[in-house]
């Protein structure tokens, strides 16, 4: 891997320059919180943020996009206007990296979504390290540092962001900015290693994951899901600011003399009512005890035996999200105790 | 005939009377901005035939922007911009290549512009202007 470092105040100019490789877009604020927005200008640009409100999952996999449009004795046509895009994330963060890494697996895997292929292809990614704050438990779900998935990766070591360069994309964006960057040296590499120390020191929340799905499975029955279903308000929230939630739903749009329509899809959330209505009107997870045990449970355990990992990375958006208080980490922690006190 | 319209954006106004007063009396017609987001709103309404652009305004990269954001918009696209900057002198090591590469540009001219060169040039990409008064052109750099 290519290493170099970018003095901080070219920052702008390499930002200007990389948009040969497309839209640049970058957290803004708005309102008080972070959106992932296109520049209009770099001053807007919002490099020290905290989190998006919605990750950068938006980019990939569209709240509601249009999969194909028909007419009877036409057939259909695929709708793909938008899917070659090409942008430049600016300023992505290790776990939200790791969640396009995650969602990888679910749409480049066995089977591949030519949607999300296409967009993850023009899609540029330039990462940069964060410092957590209170809702952050990244470091306890291994998504604080990613060593693939971006083009580009920056981290703060003071004057400079020491740059790593992940793709041949990536190599390219330096190749055009080759005036702006320089050469690291050993010195740059010890400032690095302390910025990570003092990431890592910098935690404050954490949880354990080690024998996580197990325990899970273990506490199917447990009482923690029914006190959860008497908080949970079905809203969603969780599920829409997950940067690994994937669930959509199609439907399709018919035009008034139903001889044309087209076909869209919508993200969903496992914690909606009718999400596991099927045909015939049999609900699987009428109850919202259920729903909300069957989202920790494919996070946490369904997820492990498919892929290997968890697919929550700890970002700590669905903390500040609910508008009830659940706190992913708590539950984890009231499971664990209530374990514990059972083994005791 | 109607007079070939330029949109000129620049946060030095000295520089864009001096400019604009050059191009009038050879016959265009020139619309003043001086700063990017006014410079887009402006060509968005006025659809000039010609965007002169500067570079370093209120941000020094704000020129940059303007000009991606003029190649995004499909109605303004095909319109020539001819980037009018003082940024070499400012940054001697960052690169522009004259190509319009990674810029998309169509002209680039660093400050002081020789204006019969920048005549000629604007000719080259949008023809005369209407009146066609050239006669009355200065030759002094600006």
């Amino acid at each position: 891997m290519k290493i170099l470092k970018l003095p901080k105040g070219n920052l702008d100019f390499f930002a200007s320059v990389v948009q040969q490789f497309g839209e640049v877009h970058a957290p803004v604020e708005q309102n008080g919180h972070f959106v992932f927005k296109r520049l209009a200008r770099w001053s807007e640009a919002r490099l020290n943020y905290d989190r998006t409100t919605i990750p950068p999952k938006k980019y990939f996999l569209p709240p509601r996009e249009t999969l194909f449009r028909y007419r009877a004795g036409d057939g259909y046509k695929a709708c793909s206007e938008a899917i070659d895009r090409r942008l430049v994330l600016f300023g992505v963060h290790a776990c939200d990296i790791y969640g396009l890494n995650i969602l990888d697996k679910v749409f480049t895997g066995r089977y591949v979504d030519p949607y999300y292929q296409s967009r993850r292809r023009n899609i540029s990614i330039i990462g940069i390290d964060c410092s957590p704050d209170q809702h952050c438990f990244c470091r306890s779900m291994r998504a604080d540092f990613v060593d693939h998935g971006f083009d580009l990766f920056f981290t703060d070591i003071g004057d400079y962001y020491l740059t790593l360069v992940g793709t041949a994309r990536g190599d390219d964006m330096a190749l055009a900015t080759t005036s702006l960057f320089e050469p690291v040296t050993q010195e740059d590499i010890d400032r690095y290693k302390q910025s990570s120390l003092h990431k890592r020191q910098a935690f404050k929340l954490e949880v354990e994951i080690r024998d996580l799905p197990e325990i899970f499975e273990m506490e199917y029955q447990n009482e923690v899901w029914d006190e959860l279903g008497e908080r949970c308000l079905s809203c969603g929230s969780c599920s829409m600011v997950c940067p690994t939630c994937y669930c959509y739903d199609v439907s399709d749009s018919v035009e008034l003399g139903s001889r044309s329509g087209s076909r869209v899809r919508n993200w969903d959330s496992c914690l909606f009512r009718t999400h596991a209505v099927v045909a015939g009107g049999e609900n699987f997870r009428k109850n919202r005890a259920a729903r909300i045990k069957h989202r920790y449970y494919h996070k946490q355990r369904g997820f492990v035996a498919e892929y290997g990992r968890p697919s929550c990375v700890g970002c700590g958006r669905c903390i500040t999200a609910c508008p009830v208080g659940i706190n992913i980490t708590q539950v984890i922690e009231q499971l664990r105790g209530v374990q514990n006190a059972q083994n005791a | 005939m109607a007079a070939r319209m330029i949109l000129m954006v620049d946060d030095d106004r000295d520089f864009v009377e001096a400019v604009s007063s050059y191009l009038e009396s050879n016959g265009y017609r020139v619309v003043r901005a001086h700063d990017a987001a006014e410079g887009l709103k402006l060509a968005k309404m006025e659809r000039p035939d010609l965007i002169i652009m500067d570079i370093m305004m209120k941000e020094r990269t704000e020129g940059f922007f303007a000009v991606q954001e003029l190649r995004r918009a499909p109605e303004l696209e095909m319109i020539p911009v001819f980037v009018v900057t003082s940024l070499y002198t400012a940054l001697g090591d960052f690169k522009v290549q004259p190509d319009g590469s990674w810029l998309a540009h169509d002209e680039f001219f660093t400050k002081p512009v020789r204006l019969p060169l920048f005549l000629e040039k604007i000719r080259k990409h949008i023809g005369d202007g209407a009146a066609n008064q050239s006669a009355n052109a200065g030759t002094r750099p600006l």
